[in-house]
This record gives structure tokens, C-alpha cells and sequence, in this order.
């Protein structure tokens, strides 16, 4: 399903040159909930950002389906992350101006697929994360949990088949947190959606079905190799 | 067809739900900046109109006709003049006879050229008697009177322009002395004074054919010159054609070939003009980018969202310009109505005075289309600008900074 090979991320600040991601390497079956964990600063938020092909590696490979795409063109990509990944953002990154339910049928209104109800899709979305009654609130009328959920369901509306989500617990209190990550475990299973999500939590791992460790850029843990 | 589809969508949330507060400064300012466009341009043509309308009106009409070649007369001219307002097109005609003099009051002595005019039939091609300052304009069958322009009269208006060249204090009912080119001094009582806010109409003096004709018989139904006023929508040079197969020995200018001073003033502004175009061009365009990039840099990171969520850069740039567009129309149609409702019957009301006279505002399609399209180029290119730059910039950049 998901691939990376030798993934390095070198960062330069003047003649300063930080390595956030050093030669990692892993394999993700399809099917599978990965927790990424870390200490802050180990290079998990940058490796789903590459991953999620919103920023381009300094070297190493990823392939999606047996593909390459580590560097395709900006709208090669966009397509890509329109059609076949969803992202959640530890910040939400909604749009201010839509509702939950624009927000949520946008990308699916972009995509434009052949006889798919983008805006019905949307509200179905929005009743599976539980905010069916929320469709027609701005952002700012929402709670921040309620906000992450309206991000996965913006993520999953043309069925993706790789959710990505970045520490997407990080901004909510305990309560939030557990219901967006059951969430995320709930959508795995019904959708048989593969899952990788950054988590500073080290209990958050329990959700998962693998486990991913990086220190300082390097992988020092990998439960999947194991697996695989 | 999505991205157009995406883009509508955006830009109709955006112009809904966006800050009121931003969209009122954004579309006020386009419209002061329209506004300004349309005034500015609008003062500058209702000058050169007004200028040329009084020289039209008082010193030119609109086709004049001098004898050609070594002829200083037409001759059988009130014949010629009943053939030429038989052509089509024509309004009216009149003739006029001059004669070289010196007027004289009191110590003051101005030379001029004496017109001799049917006043009756002046009146049809020139408004001269509307213009009438004291007394009385003139009679067909009136002698010994004269009719004098206030530049030349004086009339003790030390602010006129050329007070320090006139007779200083000639008033209506004051004895004048002419003394003309042909030797003939006579006394002549000021039957009026006219004043056409028209310089080289105001140093005018007129009499009757009939006074002339006392004076120097030789001008008996003979003119030095003949003067057309024709419908606006004829061409004028149907006309002149027209009229040349009346008779040969004539040649013919237009109102503008006689503008002289008129004609470099006019350039002036047309110039002045072009100038203040391009100065205020640039000020609206400065003006509308500066509170666009301002609008829009806040709206970085919702770039950045968008872009990071797949939707293509050509529906988050036609997003921003249709929105930019939508406000550039809204801004358009509410300058066209202040400046048509408003600013023109407030001119209108309280008017710039000119050395030539009033000046009103003018509005033409030309001038109003050019303007629009200025706002809406200057709207477009500074609602794109930004968001080419934060589409160019990485999407984390643009989302965190």
C-alpha cells in the first residue's frame, strides 16, 4: 500500500543544515492503523508531511500502489491528494468561511466524480463523525473535537485509501481526544481505510495496529517490520 | 469545469461571509478611485466642450466662408446666403461686413475692426444677443448705435482681462467716437454691451448692415465673410460640398481651423488631461492593490488550506478574481450612479467658472467604459498578484508561515 524507502528530510537554515528526517524506511500493509510517536522534535510531523506529498524530500522514495511519487509535478500531486489521500491537520486547517458541510464537500466538489452526490456524501460523512447536526456551523461556532472531526470527514469525502492525520488529538481535552481517535479506528474498520497518524501520546498507541518510533530523524522502532 | 465550478462556489462564500467591514473599504475605495477617474476626466471634457461650444456659439458657427484668392468680398451674399440655408443640413446663415476703426471715449482709444451685422439674422447663427450685459442688443433698422463686447467697453469692470486695453468706462446710452479705416469719423451712441465670457468674442464691435453701408457704401450687399451653422448630426463635409457647388471663388474653414487660441488651450488640456489619466490610473491602481494585497495576505493560509486539500490553483486564482471582478462591477455601477445622480446635478448647481464661462461636467460612453475598465484590470491584477505569490510559496509555508 504505502511504501518509503531511505526517506531523508534536510532542512537549511544559512549554512546550517538539519537532517529532521534521516534515511527512513518502512512498509505499510493496506488495512493497517500506524502510529507514529516520537518526542517533540523527532521528525514526525515532517515525515507525514512528506508523505502526505505536501512537501517534497530531500532525498529517498515513496510509492503508493507499487507507483513512485516522491517527485511528481505540484498538480500531479494535487490530484493525488485530492483522489487518493486524506490529510488531517494537528490544527484543523479549516476554511473559515464554509460551514462544516462546505468544508466537508469541497474536495468533493473539486474531485467531481461521474454520478457521486458530493453533498450528500458530506452529510453522511458528517453523521458518521457524529456532527450531523453541526452541517450548517462555521468553524468558529464548533469545539475544537468537533472541528478535528469535521477535518476527517473533509479527508475521507472521496474515499481515500491512506488517511494521514497529524497529531490530530493534540489541541483537545481527553474526552475530544478519545472520540476522535475511536473515530479514526471506527472509520479503519468499517472502511477498511489505511491509517497512519502522529501521536506524542505513547498511550495513543493502543488504537493502532503498528507502531512507528523516530528519534531525532531516524526510525528507532518499527512493529511493522515484524508484521511484514 | 470543476475548477470553474469550485472557483464560483469560493468566491460567492467569500463575498458573503467575508468581513463586512473589508468589503466596504474595498468597494468604497474602488469606487473613490472610479469616481475620480470619471471627475477628473469628465472636468477636463467639459472644459474643452465648453470652450469650443463658445466658440461655436459666438465667434465661429461652425463652417465659415471667406472669399478665395485675391477677392476681399463676396459678392450678391444675401442671395448666397438664402442658397446655403436651402442646403441640407444647414440651420441657418448669416453674413457680416467689416471695416477697420478706432473707438475713442474720454482719452481712451482701442483699435478694432467694426462688424456689420443683420442683427436679425445674426441672432439664428450666433447668441451673441444673448449675452447682453446693458442695454440693448441691436435692431436691423437701427443707425448711429453700437454694440460693443465688454472687453472692449470697459464698463468699469477692472477685473476684466484686457480692462487695461479697453475704453475703461463705456456704458449702454454713452457717446463712442469711430473713426474708420476709410476716413469717416462718426459718433456713435452704445446701444449695449455684451459680455460672452468668450475673450475673442468680447473685443468685438458690432453695427448694422444698414449703419455700415451709411459709412462705407462700397459693403453693399457684399461680405467679407459668412458664417454657417449646421445640424450636429450632418457631416460637415457633406456640407461644404454641398455648398462649394453653389458657387466658386469660396473657401471654407471649420470651427476648428478658426479656434486659434482656443484650439492650443484645448490641446493643452487634452493633455493635461492624458496626464492626470495616467497619474490617477496609477494612484487607483496603488490604492485598490494596497487594500486587496492587505485583504488577501490575510488570506494566506486559507490558500494554503485550499491548495493542501487538492483544490487546483487555477480554481483558488479564479476564485479570487471573480471575486475581485464582483466588487470591481458593484464599485462601476455605484460610481456611474453618484457621478450621473450625484456629483454631475451638484456641479450643475454650483458650477466651475472658467475665463470662457461655466463649465459643466461631461459624461461620455468613451471616458466612462475607459474607466470602468481601468478599475476592473487594476481589481484583477491586484487580487491576483498576492495569491500568485502564496501559490508559488510551499503549501506548509503558506498554511504556518
Amino acid at each position: 500500500m504505502l511504501e518509503v524507502r531511505n526517506l531523508t528530510r534536510i532542512y537549511r537554515m544559512g549554512s546550517v543544515q538539519v537532517a529532521a528526517l534521516n534515511n527512513v524506511s518502512f512498509t505499510v500493509p493496506e488495512g493497517y492503523v500506524v502510529c507514529v510517536t516520537g518526542r517533540s522534535g523527532s521528525g514526525k510531523s515532517t515525515m507525514l508531511r512528506q508523505l502526505g506529498l505536501l512537501d517534497y524530500p530531500t532525498s529517498g522514495q515513496i510509492y503508493f500502489n507499487g507507483q513512485e511519487v516522491t517527485r511528481l509535478s505540484g498538480s500531479a500531486r494535487a490530484r493525488l491528494r485530492l483522489a487518493y489521500l486524506g490529510y488531517v491537520f494537528q490544527e484543523f486547517a479549516l476554511l473559515y468561511e464554509l460551514t462544516a458541510l462546505e468544508n466537508v464537500f469541497l474536495p468533493g466538489m473539486m474531485l467531481g466524480k461521474r454520478g457521486v452526490d458530493y453533498k450528500k456524501r458530506a452529510k453522511e460523512l458528517l453523521e458518521v463523525v457524529g456532527l450531523g447536526t453541526r452541517c450548517n456551523h462555521r468553524p468558529r461556532e464548533l469545539s475544537g473535537g468537533e472541528q478535528q472531526r469535521v477535518a476527517i470527514a473533509r479527508a475521507l469525502i472521496n474515499q481515500p485509501r491512506i488517511l494521514f492525520a497529524d497529531e490530530p488529538c493534540a489541541n483537545l481535552d481527553t474526552v475530544s481526544s478519545q472520540v476522535v481517535m475511536e473515530t479514526i479506528v471506527r472509520l479503519n474498520r468499517e472502511l477498511n481505510l489505511t491509517v497512519v497518524f502522529v501521536s506524542h501520546e505513547p498511550s495513543d498507541v493502543k488504537y493502532a495496529t503498528a507502531h512507528l518510533e523516530l528519534s531525532d530523524g531516524r526510525l528507532v522502532f518499527n512493529s511493522l517490520d515484524r508484521e511484514v | 469545469m470543476n475548477s470553474l465550478k469550485v472557483a464560483v462556489f469560493l468566491s460567492m462564500r467569500s463575498i458573503v461571509r467575508s468581513n463586512l467591514g473589508v468589503t466596504f473599504l474595498t468597494i468604497a475605495m474602488l469606487v473613490l478611485a472610479n469616481l475620480n477617474l470619471n471627475f477628473v476626466s469628465g472636468l477636463m471634457d467639459g472644459i474643452i466642450d465648453s470652450a469650443n461650444e463658445k466658440l461655436i456659439a459666438t465667434y465661429s458657427s461652425d463652417i465659415v466662408i471667406e472669399p478665395a484668392g485675391k477677392n476681399y468680398f463676396i459678392r450678391n451674399a444675401r442671395d448666397l446666403v438664402k442658397q446655403i440655408e436651402a442646403v441640407d443640413g444647414v440651420v441657418a446663415a448669416t453674413y457680416r461686413n467689416s471695416l477697420g476703426a478706432e473707438l475713442s471715449f474720454n482719452d481712451y482709444r482701442v483699435n478694432t475692426v467694426v462688424r456689420a451685422i443683420i442683427p436679425e439674422q445674426d441672432k439664428r447663427v450666433f447668441n451673441i444677443a444673448d449675452a447682453v450685459y446693458e442695454g440693448s442688443y441691436l435692431d436691423d433698422r437701427d443707425t448711429d448705435q453700437i454694440f460693443l463686447g465688454i472687453q472692449l467697453a470697459g464698463a468699469d469692470r477692472s477685473d476684466l482681462e484686457l480692462f487695461s486695453s479697453s475704453l475703461r468706462s463705456v456704458h449702454a446710452g454713452d457717446k463712442i467716437t469711430v473713426s474708420y479705416a476709410n476716413g469717416v469719423i462718426k459718433k456713435y451712441t452704445v446701444k449695449g454691451v455684451f459680455y460672452t465670457e468668450f475673450i475673442q468674442t468680447d473685443i468685438q464691435a458690432f453695427v448694422t448692415e444698414r449703419e455700415l453701408r451709411s459709412v462705407y457704401p462700397l459693403a453693399n450687399d457684399q461680405a467679407s465673410v459668412i458664417y454657417v451653422k449646421t445640424r450636429p448630426d450632418i457631416s460637415m463635409d457633406s456640407i461644404i460640398q454641398s455648398i462649394s457647388r453653389l458657387r466658386s471663388g469660396l473657401q471654407f474653414k471649420t470651427w476648428e481651423d478658426t479656434a486659434g487660441l482656443v484650439s492650443s488651450m484645448t490641446e493643452s488640456f487634452a493633455i493635461i488631461q492624458s496626464i492626470l489619466m495616467i497619474v490617477n490610473m496609477l494612484i487607483a491602481g496603488i490604492t485598490v492593490f494596497i487594500v486587496t494585497y492587505i485583504d488577501l495576505t490575510q488570506k494566506r493560509r486559507q490558500i494554503g488550506i485550499e491548495r493542501a486539500i487538492g483544490i487546483t490553483s487555477s480554481a483558488i486564482s479564479m476564485s479570487y478574481l471573480l471575486r475581485a471582478v464582483f466588487y470591481a462591477v458593484i464599485a462601476i455601477i455605484s460610481a456611474y450612479f453618484l457621478y450621473q445622480y450625484g456629483v454631475i446635478p451638484l456641479e450643475a448647481r454650483y458650477p466651475f467658472h472658467f475665463p470662457f464661462g461655466d463649465v459643466v461636467l461631461s459624461m461620455g460612453r468613451t471616458q466612462l467604459i475607459r474607466s470602468a475598465l481601468i478599475i476592473a484590470g487594476v481589481s484583477a491584477i491586484a487580487a491576483l498578484l498576492p495569491v500568485w505569490q502564496t501559490l508559488r510559496i510551499r503549501i506548509l509555508d503558506a498554511i504556518w508561515g
